[in-house]
């Protein structure tokens, strides 16, 4: 039987794509322009060459964030993936608690990111803060605006509070699509519940948990709002994470050119780990 | 007519510019110069050599590669291009001049990627 064939749709393609030039390509074209040159404004522009990505790739400060902004997305996601995978574990499968801890769980999840660092901010404020207060009467020499330490327990804590709940409905969306047949046929081999979670629900969980971690880590990779309304990148430069230090490149010490070449740098490593996970998503659809 | 096409140089710092031929005002925000935009022309002409060529040879050639991942034409592209990327970089900041040895290693790369990745 012969197909015609017409490829008219194309056309509805176009809004799309004048869209995606003008906030994306267009944008992205102009950061490429400032990054080889110094401005003062005014529109004037001197061409610099590649001195600032020199100067970046050579600075100890953009040493220093980056090296930040990979301990933190590590540290949430090794605490997050394996929570989330928990809570999914033990949340009901029928009955009235189905509903009742999806929504609880989602909430978080629909809390704007300036609202949940000033929610924490409160909350952890050494003197009238609940949880700061409670830590102090504790015992706990707990000061999240001058101690660094306390400034990452916070924001970690943070950052697992807001979005645990989206590993956690991932996972729950995983374990609910494995068959019965699996769990029954596990009863019968008389497989102990870790068997049952390691040769049965991890594999079939492969596919959301790739997605699960491939957003955590490119939302944690390119975190600003909340830790800006938390700590502010404090105290010092402590908890100053990529977005933070080139924002306060960028618009604070009016850097164009510096600021341009550590947003590319920022960019390429943002490509390469989605290109790495695009590949493993399609290794796992191969598979399945 | 060709010389604003050129970026300006110090000199030119805090002088209001003169608006030459090519400076439209519907773009000249962008701060354009030669070099980026023969970049982003060397962009869009891989792009058109790669639709001229998937209309000559249909399909994409997929193929399991020596990285084990399978791939198109567009995809060999995607890790030519990014790794010519990493691959100035790498050079800016461990040997920093004589940037167009890096050039050359990049073109290199392209040929082992697009033969055996």
């Amino acid at each position: 039987m012969n197909k015609t064939i017409n490829q008219k749709a194309w056309y509805f393609v176009i809004p799309v794509f004048v869209l995606v030039a003008f906030n994306a390509a267009i944008p992205l074209m102009t950061v490429v322009n400032y990054s080889f040159q110094e401005t003062f404004g005014n529109n004037v522009f001197a061409w610099e060459g590649t001195r600032w990505f020199k100067q970046i790739l050579l600075s100890e400060r953009f040493h220093a964030s980056l090296g930040r902004q990979f301990a933190f997305t590590f540290i949430i996601l090794l605490i997050q993936i394996p929570l989330g995978i928990a809570i999914a574990l033990t949340m009901p499968k029928k009955g009235w608690g189905v509903p009742v801890c999806l929504i609880l769980m989602s909430m978080p999840l629909l809390i704007p990111w300036n609202v949940v660092g000033a929610m924490w901010n409160i909350f952890a404020l050494p003197d009238i803060g609940f949880l700061g207060h409670s830590l102090n009467a504790m015992g706990f020499d707990y000061n999240f605006t001058q101690q660094p330490g306390d400034a990452w327990f916070t924001t970690i804590l943070m950052d697992v509070w807001h979005w645990t709940s989206l590993v956690v409905l991932l996972s729950y969306a995983g374990l609910n699509s494995i068959q019965p047949a699996y769990y029954q046929a596990a009863e019968i081999d008389g497989a102990s519940r870790w068997a049952t979670f390691r040769y049965i629900e991890l594999p079939k969980m492969k596919k959301v948990l790739t997605l699960a971690i491939l957003l955590r880590f490119m939302d944690s990779f390119m975190i600003y709002t909340e830790p800006f309304v938390l700590t502010g990148g404090g105290p010092g430069n402590t908890t100053a994470f990529l977005s933070i230090d080139l924002v306060k490149m960028a618009l604070g010490q009016f850097d164009l050119g510096p600021a341009a070449a550590m947003s590319l740098i920022y960019f390429f490593i943002v490509l390469l780990v989605c290109w790495v996970f695009y590949n493993l998503m399609m290794k796992n659809e191969a598979q399945s | 007519m060709f010389t604003k096409l050129y970026a300006a140089t110090w000199g030119d710092v805090g002088k209001a510019k003169e608006k030459g031929f090519f400076d439209f005002d519907l773009f000249s925000w962008m701060a354009w110069t030669w070099q980026t935009a023969a970049f982003f022309i060397f962009i869009a002409l891989c792009i058109t050599v790669m639709l001229i060529w998937e209309k000559k040879v249909p399909g994409g050639s997929p193929r399991k590669g020596i990285l084990g991942l399978d791939t198109t034409r567009g995809d060999r592209l995607f890790v030519s291009l990014l790794g010519s990327a990493f691959i100035h970089l790498a050079w800016l900041g461990l040997v920093g001049s004589l940037l167009w040895i890096a050039s050359i290693i990049c073109v290199a790369y392209f040929i082992v990627v697009f033969k055996y990745v």
